[in-house]
């Protein structure tokens, strides 16, 4: 079973593994265990939306059953109680914003330490993957932003999603796999360090960026006790913050918990979708090549 | 393939100008001008925004909304701005909130456990801490003080002779709900003695009727429900605490073990199958579906119990921990929330206005019915159907070990009287091995702090 | 630093400048804070302004490390953690690839398995908690009525910490499977395919393209997932809280740490603001982290250069 990447190498593949007459249980081998998996990430999902459907006392009496009817009611009541809209809007104004501004950033630092373009960039590097590393600093960070005149202030919020080690390394590791020939052919066009990176360097390294934004989004997507701590006023609320109030201590809603949550998560189903589409492209083993 | 990938590129960085643009244009803007607004409000006294702090429990979260619009008409030049936490966070946002001098009221737990003059080493409790730092306000003066009973400012609420907190109500932990139907059709009585209570359990199972539930996934309301097992072998929980830290009581003792040996049969007889992993947010709802005769819980799960089945008929007693029925009326609690105000508050004006308000017998009253606390004001009384149940025994409610114990430095983590630590819900089996574990873990922070 | 060709003088800075915006942020918005914490650590800093803050030396890292049964009780901890992470690490990284490789062919509907794979880490530690104690519930849940039908039962994550933790390694790998997939998946897709090709007309079996071809050029991913998987795992403690809550003989040190810092070490309990003891504790945690993270980063640098020169 081993991997092919582009179409012409597959077809190639395919029509030799179909001569030799394995292709049909490799296939099928692969599916099977495709499915296998599809049904354990599948089924606690189908669950989720199950319980979604569902009034209150039903959860209760059953967790499992599936509904006797249809309670859209939940989705109606997470959206009015929520606030949603409004929330919903905020969050992707924080998780665009600082996605994009910490990419353009990360970029900057990741392009110079993968190439060696600054003195230094071996420790640069250490110190990024030390960050890995650093302990989560609540408090301090807290009497920061509130020093800094930050605190209760969408900006700050934002500040604080701007940086990610993690992107760094990613986004290093996948630089160094960019022939270095590239910057000497674009210099020699009298093509500047700045515009180079930006339209030479950013469309090349798309499946990185694509997965660094993925994850850098996801994180602040779902992001619950950072809004509790440092937005206090209603208006700056980002999604999570407002499915508190389904939530209880002694007890809690469930159902309309759950449709909120699938209410919560769609849009940033939507932007994976859309961008895995660029992942998956595979546009760089040909641009690489050429 | 450059041209696709710079149009994607475009098209993302148009996006995010937008977004970016909205973001700062919109919300931005009211937050430089918030603080502006802040200073200049009470000097004008006009227009002022009280901000307050409660904890996630949705009949106080209703209430609270109902009052704070009632409060806004009578005082229309005050806007209520009242922001909501889950309870794990409340002490973490009244720390950061206080200290960004960013609410004027807040909702606070806990205002107990204080340390004691035989306690070595221990550090002050959070709510000292914020008072030693300035961060509260002594409100010994006010007036609305006066609407509440003096053992309620007194015990919940007074710290170096000065009042800090009103306290809202207390809570009992020590009480079994029950199943009436259940408990009628299989002609079972209601349990008055320990012994009276394993036969009833018998009566249930031998019927295929599981006989109690509890979340036993979050440990606590396992151990929890079984206050009454600690109460009835030490009525007076202060003086356990004393001992526990002076030496003159230990939990592998007699009295002792003889707890250990029936929180054993509580955890592994008297709990359903599967009880380890129904979480303690789902458990009102598991007994509210009419399947398991019996749930020891807190007072709080009544109006959870209520809503997750309005029918259902229940009756809530004090948990039958020992054979003499005398020594099982008592109930043992805490005390719950209560309010404090911000030391550094500009609001200190419609801050005593909104308490005043709040404190006002007929709100207080509406505010216990819709939480269910046994009120800490004289007048009130708490009428909904809990607080019927409860009635009875409110004479002889007492303040619960937990409310008094400060574990020492160093102490390991099985120091407390927790039925939790029983299978299925923990690993012992033995009450006597988990007797000598208890008392060692404690005994063992005991001697780090001599 | 002969080889930027970007031009002299002052063009020569434009790399340096560029670098600024991102490199301040991290220190202020990061190491500032992280630092602060190393400080904390040796002060009985409650975290409270207005309080009085006394340096108290290694009191508390004393406290943590060698005082009574608590600190036994941390080392216990601390082997749980270095299981989970080893647990966590291997399964995860030995499926991710697999996962990557099955949704990398060229087979009709990969797409779909891929975005289903992948949509827990959508969902953030809250959600995932959510939805497996609701698939785990063990009263008539689905996975207990499963086993129902075989005459076996379980209490699942309130069950004997052994297989609640087992529970929550399974939890954990699968909401993070399709971030190591992910990655791979990447890393296969700059493997240029005349490489496959020239295999294939010299007969290399599946085996050997595997291991001559993907591995190797794999190796930046290898050591992303490896050393992602790694810190990851050491300092989860989310899925903890959410799936298992504070119990005895279940908690790892990112939770432990967690439950003292934010004093939620049980359900009714109040307790003390104790920043300084709550920083020493996640410096020792970062210590531990360091001590396995950095040799196993230095080891797949110097494997990386070995391999791809």
């Amino acid at each position: 079973m081993s991997t092919l990447s582009t179409t012409e190498s597959s077809d190639l593949r395919a029509k030799q593994l179909s001569k030799r007459g394995r292709i049909k249980w490799g296939r099928i081998g692969a599916y099977a265990l495709l499915v296998v998996f599809a049904i354990i990430y599948l089924g606690p999902l189908l669950m989720l939306v199950n319980t979604s459907l569902k009034t209150l006392p039903d959860f209760m009496k059953s967790a499992t059953a599936l509904p006797t009817k249809l309670n859209f009611q939940n989705f109606a009541d997470a959206w009015v109680k929520a606030n949603f809209l409004r929330y919903l809007t905020n969050t992707l104004i924080y998780t665009v914003s600082a996605t994009v501004i910490y990419l353009i950033t990360a970029v900057f630092v990741a392009f110079p330490i993968a190439r060696g373009y600054i003195k230094g960039a071996g420790a640069l590097l250490t110190l990024y993957v030390i960050a890995l590393f650093l302990p989560v600093a609540l408090i301090p960070q807290f009497q920061l932003m509130l020093g800094l005149g930050l605190y209760n202030n969408p900006v700050g919020y934002v500040m604080l999603f701007l940086v990610n080690p993690i992107g760094i390394v990613i986004l290093v590791n996948y630089i160094k796999t960019l022939p270095m020939d590239l910057d000497e052919a674009a210099a020699m066009d009298g093509c500047g360090y700045f515009r180079f990176v930006t339209s030479i360097v950013f469309p090349l390294i798309q499946p990185a960026l694509a997965t660094v934004a993925v994850l850098h989004a996801i994180g602040i997507w779902n992001e619950l006790i950072l809004p509790t701590i440092y937005l206090t006023n209603k208006n700056y609320y980002p999604i999570t913050r407002g499915m508190i109030v389904f939530q209880g201590v002694y007890g809690s809603n469930w159902p309309t918990l759950a449709a909120a949550v699938l209410i919560m998560t769609l849009p940033m189903l939507v932007i994976f979708l859309v961008l895995q589409r660029y992942i998956v492209s595979g546009l760089t083993a040909g641009a690489v090549k050429g | 393939m450059f041209k696709r990938s710079s149009v994607l590129i475009g098209v993302i960085a148009m996006l995010a100008t937008l977004l970016a643009a909205c973001g700062s244009s919109t919300p931005a803007a009211p937050a430089g001008q918030a603080p502006a607004a802040e200073t200049q409000a009470p000097a004008a006294a006009e227009n002022v925004t009280l901000k307050v702090l409660i904890h996630q429990n949705p009949p106080m979260v209703d209430f609270m909304n109902t009052f704070n619009e009632q409060f806004q008409a009578k005082y229309p030049n005050i806007t209520v701005d009242m922001a909501v936490v889950n309870a794990n966070d409340l002490s973490t946002v009244t720390q950061t909130r206080l200290t960004a001098n960013d609410v004027d009221v807040v909702d606070m737990f806990g205002f107990a456990n204080a340390a004691q003059p035989y306690m070595k080493n221990v550090t002050a409790p959070n709510w000292q801490t914020l008072i030693d730092a300035g961060l509260l306000m002594d409100i010994s003066d006010q007036p609305f003080i006066k609407n509440y009973d003096d053992a309620a400012i007194k015990d919940a609420g007074t710290y170096n002779g000065k009042v800090y907190q009103v306290n809202l109500g207390r809570v009992s932990y020590s009480g079994i709900y029950y199943n009436k139907d259940l408990f009628t059709a299989n002609n079972v009585a209601v349990p008055t003695t320990w012994s009276e209570l394993v036969a009833a359990c018998a009566t249930f199972k031998a019927a295929n009727i599981p006989c109690m539930t509890a979340g036993g996934k979050d440990g606590w309301p396992i151990f929890v429900g079984a206050y009454g097992l600690i109460g009835a072998e030490y009525p007076d929980q202060a003086q356990l605490v004393e001992g526990l830290w002076t030496g003159s009581a230990t939990w592998n003792d007699a009295k002792s073990l003889d707890m250990w040996t029936k929180m054993k049969t509580y955890a592994q007889d008297m709990m359903e199958t599967g009880a380890s992993g129904i979480a303690g947010d789902a458990a009102p709802g598991r007994f509210a579906s009419g399947a398991v005769a019996m749930f020891p819980g807190g007072t709080w799960y009544a109006s959870a119990i209520d809503a997750a089945q309005p029918s259902f008929k229940w009756g809530y007693i004090p948990f039958p921990g020992s054979d003499n029925a005398d020594e099982n009326k008592y109930l043992f609690g805490k005390y719950d929330q209560g309010w404090v105000v911000a030391g550094k508050t500009a609001n200190k004006d419609a801050a005593m206005k909104y308490l005043t308000e709040f404190s006002d017998p007929a709100n207080y009253q509406a505010f216990a019915n819709a939480v269910g606390f046994i009120p800490t004001q004289p007048g009130a009384t708490l009428s909904s159907p809990i607080g019927a149940e409860v009635a009875p025994y409110l004479a002889n409610f007492r303040v619960g070990y937990e409310q008094y114990w400060v574990a020492p430095k160093g102490a390991g983590e099985f120091a407390n009287p927790y039925a939790s630590y029983f299978k299925p819900f923990g690993t012992f089996d033995d009450p006597q091995a988990l007797a000598d574990k208890v008392q060692a873990d404690l005994q063992s922070g005991l001697d780090a702090n001599k | 630093m002969n080889n930027y060709h970007f031009g002299r003088g002052r063009a020569r800075l434009a790399p340096y400048l560029l670098l600024l915006p991102g490199f301040l942020f991290y220190l202020v918005i990061m190491l500032g804070p992280s630092v602060a914490t190393g400080v904390y650590s040796f002060t009985d800093a409650s975290g409270i302004q207005g309080t009085a803050l006394h340096w108290i030396g290694f009191e508390n890292y004393r406290e943590f490390l060698f005082m009574g049964q608590a600190s036994l009780d941390n080392y216990a901890a601390l082997v749980r953690t270095l299981i989970f992470c080893f647990c966590v690490t291997t399964i995860q990284f030995t499926l991710g690839l697999v996962l990557a490789m099955l949704v990398n062919q060229r087979l009709k509907g990969v797409n779909i398995f891929r975005t289903i794979f992948f949509m827990p880490v959508i969902l953030g530690a809250v959600i995932q908690g959510l939805i497996w104690s609701l698939f785990l519930y063990p009263l008539g849940g689905p996975l207990a009525s499963l086993l129902g039908l075989f005459g076996m039962r379980s209490e699942f994550l309130g069950g004997q910490p052994n297989e609640a933790i087992a529970w929550v390694i399974f939890v954990q790998i699968w909401a993070n499977l399709g971030v190591t997939m992910m990655i791979f998946i990447a890393g296969l897709q700059t493997i240029p395919g005349d490489l496959y090709e020239g295999a294939q007309i010299d007969g290399a079996s599946p085996w050997q393209v595997f291991r001559n071809i993907t591995w190797p050029l794999l190796t930046p991913n290898v050591n992303t997932n490896l050393l992602l998987n790694i810190i990851g795992s050491l300092q989860a403690w989310q899925l903890f809280l959410v799936l298992l809550g504070y119990r005895n003989g279940t908690q790892v040190l990112g939770y432990l740490i967690f439950a003292q810092g934010f004093g939620q070490t049980s359900g009714s309990v109040t307790s003390a603001f104790r920043q300084g003891y709550a920083a020493a504790a996640s410096i020792v945690l970062f210590c531990l982290v360091l001590v396995i993270g950095l040799p196993v980063q230095y080891f797949l640098q110097r494997r990386e250069e070995k391999i791809l020169g």
